[in-house]
Formats: C-alpha cells, sequence, structure tokens
C-alpha cells in the first residue's frame, strides 16, 4: 500500500502533461488524416526526422539549444509571478548585441568570444529589466509591455543590420552582419554536426536554476513572490527588487539564447534569423508544459525541438506540412492550461451538488 | 507630401475599426471578469475564415459571416477552457493566439497550397459604401462617406453596446457578474451563462474586426497579419476603461497612429522606425492607464 502511494504521488504530475500529449497526437492525427497520408507511417517517418540517426539527434539537440534557454527565462519569471511575454525581444536584442561585440571589441579571439556573452546576456537582460522597472514603478502591465516590446525590439535589430552594421562585403545586400571571425565561434561538439557549446551552456544554466530555486535564500524568495506576493511582503521580502532581479535574469537567459545561436550557428546576424522558427515561443510553451520546473524545461524543450525537426523530416518525405507540430503544440499549452484531467475528476465529483452554491 | 492632411485622418478611420471592433470585445469579457489575452487569435481566425470564405463562396456577405462564425467557435474554445475548466484566463488566451496561428498557417499550406500569404486578384473586397447626402458635404463628406460597411459597423456596435451595458436589465446583469460574481450569483442570476454570452460576443466582434483586416484594404490574407493588434486593443480597452465610448476615444488614438505610421515611410526615415511607432505609443499610453487591470503580480498568482 505505501509503495502504491508512493507510487501515486510520483506520478500524479505526469498525469496531466500525459492527458495533454495523448491529445496533441490525436489532434496530428487529425490534420494528417485531413491532408490525406497515412497516420502511423507519417509519425514514423517523424520519429525518424528527429531521433533517427546520429546526425538529426543532434540537429534536434541544436534546435533545443536556445528553446531551452529562453524556456528557463520564461520559467524564472513565471516563479517571481510574472508573464515574461517578451522572449523574443530579449533574445534579438540579445543576438545582435553578441554579434557587435563579437566583430568590434578589441583584443584576441578569445577576449571576443567572452565579450560576446557577456554583452548579450546584459542587452536581453537590460531589455527585460526595463519592462519590470516600468512594471513595479510605473504598474505597467509587464505582460502587455513585453509583448509589444518585441516588435520594437525586432524592427531595432532589424534596423541595425540593414543600415548601419550591414554587411557589405558581399555581392547581395543581405541584411546580416559581417562574419565573426572564427576564434571566437563557440566549438561544436562533434565535428559536422550541428550542436555546439551551447547547448552544454544551457544544460549548465537548467542546473544551476534547480540549484538557485532549491537552495538559496534569493531562490527562496523569488519563490515566495511568485506563490504569494502579500505573504512575501509580510515576510520581509524586497517586492521590487526580487521582481526586478528575476526579471534581468529573466531576460540575460533570453539574450544568451539569442547569443549561442550567434556565436555557434550563423556566426552573424542575420535578420529574422531567430523570429522565424519561433525560438522564443516554443521556449514560453516548454516553461508552461513543464510548469516552469527548470529540469522539466528542459527535457519539454528537447521534445519540442524533436517535434520541429522531425516535422521538417516528415515535409520533406511526405505530403503534410511542417506546420503540423504547430498546431500539435498549441494543443498541448491548451490542454496543459486547462488542467483537464483535474478537473474532470472535480465535475464527476461534485455532480451531485453542482446547481447549489459554488 | 504632407504629414497631416486630409487623407491621413481618412485612412485613420479605415484603420480603427478592427481595433475598435477587437477593443469592445475584449471590454465584453473584461466586464463579466474575464481578462481575454486571445483577442489576437480571435481576429486572426476571423481574418483567415473570411478569406476562406469569400474564395469558396464568392460571396461577400457569407465570407464575413463565416469570418465570424470561425471566430465565435474559437472564442467558445476560450470560454470553455476559462469559465468551465477554470484554466488560468492568460495561459489559455495565449494558448489560443498560438493555435490560431499554427491552425492558420497550416490550414493556408492545406487549403490554398501556398506559404506566407494568399491573394487572389478576383476576389472580390468590402464593398464601399457611400451615404448619399453627407457624401456631399465639404469637409466632414470624405472623412463620413465611402468607407467598408464593417467600419459603420465598428461605430455602431460601441453605441449599441453602451446602449445595451448602461440601458437595460441584462447589461446590468453582465456588469453586477464583473463586479462581484458571487453577489451577483447570490441574486440568482446565471454567471456562467452571462459569461459565456460575452465571451461569444467578443468572438463574433473580434471575427468582424478580422474580416475588416483581411478584406477591408487589400483583399488578402498574411500569415500572423495581425501583429500585435490583439493586444493593442486590449491596451485600447483598457485605457477607456472597458467603456464604449471611452474606447471609441482610445481606438482613434491608435488607429491614427497606425495610419501615420503608413504615412511615415513616405518620408526619409527607414521603415523600421515608422513600424514602430503603433507599438511604441501603446507602450506609452500605458503610462496613462487609470484602470490598470489587475496587478500583474497579484492576478496571476494561479499561473503555476
Amino acid at each position: 500500500m505505501y509503495l502504491q502511494k508512493k507510487l501515486q504521488k510520483l506520478l500524479k504530475p505526469l498525469v496531466q502533461p500525459f492527458f495533454a500529449v495523448l491529445i496533441g497526437i490525436i489532434t496530428g492525427a487529425v490534420a494528417i488524416a485531413i491532408v490525406g497520408e497515412p497516420i502511423l507511417d507519417t509519425y514514423i517517418v517523424m520519429w525518424n526526422g528527429a531521433f533517427g540517426n546520429f546526425y538529426f539527434l543532434t540537429s534536434t539537440l541544436a534546435r533545443a539549444t536556445p528553446i531551452l534557454l529562453v524556456g528557463l527565462g520564461v520559467a524564472l519569471a513565471f516563479r517571481a509571478g510574472v508573464f515574461n511575454l517578451g522572449g523574443e525581444g530579449q533574445m534579438v536584442l540579445g543576438a545582435v548585441s553578441a554579434a557587435l561585440a563579437a566583430l568590434y571589441f578589441p583584443g584576441p579571439p578569445a577576449v571576443k568570444l567572452v565579450a560576446a556573452l557577456i554583452a548579450g546576456m546584459l542587452a536581453g537582460g537590460l531589455w527585460a529589466l526595463l519592462a519590470g522597472w516600468m512594471e513595479s514603478r510605473f504598474k505597467v502591465q509587464l505582460l502587455i509591455s513585453t509583448l509589444l516590446m518585441n516588435y520594437v525590439a525586432i524592427l531595432f535589430a532589424s534596423y541595425l543590420v540593414a543600415e548601419p552594421f550591414q554587411d557589405r562585403s558581399g555581392s547581395a545586400a543581405l541584411a546580416q552582419t559581417p562574419m565573426i571571425e572564427q576564434g571566437a565561434w563557440l566549438p561544436k561538439l562533434f565535428t559536422g554536426m550541428s550542436v555546439h557549446m551551447g547547448f552544454v551552456i544551457a544544460v549548465f544554466c537548467a542546473l544551476l536554476l534547480v540549484i538557485i530555486l532549491r537552495f538559496t535564500t534569493s531562490g527562496y524568495e523569488v519563490k515566495m513572490l511568485g506563490l504569494n506576493p502579500f505573504f512575501a511582503e509580510y515576510g520581509g521580502v524586497n517586492k521590487v527588487k526580487v521582481l526586478l532581479l528575476s526579471m534581468f535574469f529573466s531576460g540575460a537567459l533570453a539574450g544568451l539564447a539569442g547569443t549561442v545561436e550567434v556565436l555557434g550557428t550563423q556566426y552573424r546576424y542575420v535578420d529574422g534569423f531567430l523570429t522565424a522558427p519561433g525560438f522564443a515561443w516554443t521556449g514560453l510553451m516548454a516553461a508552461l508544459l513543464a510548469n516552469s520546473n527548470p529540469l522539466g524545461t528542459a527535457v519539454a524543450a528537447i521534445l519540442l525541438a524533436a517535434l520541429q525537426t522531425g516535422a521538417m523530416g516528415m515535409e520533406r518525405n511526405t505530403e503534410v506540412p511542417l506546420e503540423v507540430a504547430s498546431v500539435i503544440q498549441a494543443v498541448l499549452i491548451l490542454f496543459v492550461s486547462a488542467k483537464f484531467t483535474i478537473n474532470w475528476w472535480k465535475l464527476r465529483k461534485k455532480e451531485g451538488d453542482v446547481s447549489g452554491t459554488v | 507630401m504632407e504629414l497631416f492632411d486630409y487623407s491621413l485622418f481618412v485612412s485613420a478611420i479605415r484603420m480603427v475599426s478592427p481595433i475598435l471592433l477587437a477593443a469592445l470585445g475584449g471590454a465584453l469579457c473584461a466586464r463579466v471578469g474575464i481578462f481575454n489575452v486571445g483577442l489576437e487569435g480571435l481576429i486572426l481566425a476571423g481574418a483567415f475564415s473570411a478569406i476562406v470564405g469569400n474564395h469558396f463562396t464568392e460571396n461577400i456577405f457569407l465570407a464575413v459571416l463565416s469570418g465570424v462564425a470561425m471566430s465565435v467557435v474559437v472564442s467558445l474554445v476560450f470560454g470553455v477552457a476559462t469559465i468551465h475548466l477554470k484554466s488560468n484566463p492568460i495561459v489559455a488566451g495565449i494558448a489560443i493566439n498560438f493555435l490560431m496561428l499554427g491552425l492558420t498557417t497550416f490550414a493556408l499550406r492545406a487549403i490554398f497550397d501556398v506559404k506566407g500569404a494568399y491573394y487572389d486578384k478576383d476576389m472580390a473586397g468590402l464593398p464601399k459604401v457611400h451615404i448619399p447626402f453627407l457624401e456631399d458635404i465639404p469637409v466632414i463628406g470624405k472623412l463620413i462617406s465611402g468607407h467598408s460597411p464593417l467600419v459603420y459597423v465598428a461605430f455602431i456596435a460601441a453605441v449599441v453596446l453602451y446602449i445595451f451595458l448602461y440601458r437595460t436589465v441584462t447589461g446590468f446583469r453582465l456588469l453586477a457578474v464583473g463586479k462581484n460574481p458571487a453577489a451577483a450569483r447570490s441574486l440568482g442570476l446565471k454567471v456562467t451563462t452571462l459569461q459565456y454570452g460575452a465571451v461569444i460576443l467578443s468572438g463574433v466582434l473580434c471575427g468582424l474586426a478580422g474580416a475588416q483586416l483581411s478584406l477591408g484594404q487589400v483583399t488578402m490574407f498574411t500569415e500572423g497579419m495581425t501583429a500585435g493588434r490583439g493586444f493593442i486593443a486590449l491596451v485600447a480597452t483598457m485605457l477607456g476603461q472597458s467603456h464604449p465610448i471611452g474606447i471609441i476615444g482610445s481606438s482613434m488614438l491608435f488607429g491614427l497612429m497606425d495610419a501615420l505610421s503608413i504615412r511615415l515611410q513616405g518620408f526619409s526615415m527607414p521603415t523600421q522606425f515608422t513600424a514602430m511607432l503603433p507599438y511604441v505609443i501603446t507602450i506609452l499610453a500605458m503610462f496613462f492607464l487609470k484602470d490598470r487591470g489587475t496587478d500583474s503580480l497579484a492576478g496571476q498568482q494561479s499561473s503555476r
């Protein structure tokens, strides 16, 4: 009996994501059926596209890297009780600052690399801090301000690489910066594979966040603020300070996501290379799916990345468009948010007295 | 070319209508105590379905109707999630936005087999309404006359909503639900029904907003064509303090900024900066909000 209870306790948090994934798969099946392809075969093609061989596996991990970092940032903000929808803008500003630092910071390549990492995190962090400051000082709703600031940041970065810092060496005038010198690149983990040092950095950040949230006073303050701001204030937590710090590091993580993409994959800032694949939004979904648990966010980020790389493989080999992946993702979130299973149980329990006082 | 001229205000009135319609929908939800972040997704659903309806029926009325119908269906999903399953409205709203962004891009591929945007030159957009006598008045004439029907619907909807909320019994009940659901329930009001009603009505309004977006000026659909308008509308709702007449004012401001942002492109300014204008103004406007809604820190406790 004891074992059964223990098992139940262990499995209970998994029931919700399990149902969500199940519904996601069913929705995907419906979408595939609408296009008129065999469902099971398509899913097998999808699985192979994500994990089929070592090359695809590393591609999945490479794609998971920025998603994981943004997801951690969002999770940290969630823990402090605020919705940071500005991951995309923070990421883009981080990326463009990192690229510029790596290009123009004086010194040997290793110094440029460090400068780029710091600049990227600082830019993302400060952009998020601005939203946090507007919230705490002027009560400008963070949820909306961070979202609107995305557009400002993306357009500004686009201006930077289209006008003053554009790469004019090539023949085609693309909106991108010149290439960073090779010494300042983040090394690849395996030669010929796309996964790079950034993935190690991301996993390290996830572990660090676990430790901070679980074992340090500031981590405890963040959680307390998120769970009950009034009690936190009563307990002597400096609400504004904790909020601002959480937002800064939340943005810094998003900035780092953009930075490692620049230093590990593209080696320059290309207009739209972070926004088109929707890294930031996938990161937000990963954090939501994992209920803001850092390690859970890491797992969810890899799963969502696998869904996307799998969908690309699917598009190469079948007639199904890769947008199926985004449909499945959104359904996942909707059902995770709806606390579907739990409420269903509650409704059943209350069936008798539902029309009385609620 | 002048910065402020007559045609700027004419185009501003055209730009106002999607924001105004959506903001009214947001206000209805706010009045029953639901913070509807899903406006963006609802507008997108409406915009896409309106194009699909236009493509298949070649009837502009049916096109608008299909936009509205789709938007209502999506708003019902949102309603079930927030009212029935008691999920956090913010998470559910964001999920709706994602879902519609994904579904419309998917359907764009599945139905029209195109990526990015769908445009068909044979497709007829919304007609322009010429009001017989008003049209001939020198200055105001062109300002008032010659817009798509949905522009007029938007302004009429605001007035109707005002009358509904403040002059009818059902309207008062709706307001009561938003003020204090428990007290409203103890009076015997059907709180859930009223909330569903508000959510569905906001679906209708957002569907109209979407139809105006995709059929109003140029008849086309592009991926994510709402570009944050749902959120701008949300700010318009808050700035107008969920009062229909206030919302007309705040929407006019944002519509004017939209028009100005397009107008500024004609000047020697980087397009990136002109495109920023509506967002920057919206953020600045939030500093002046009196009714700040719920404090984000206090309001989102149940999000985890």
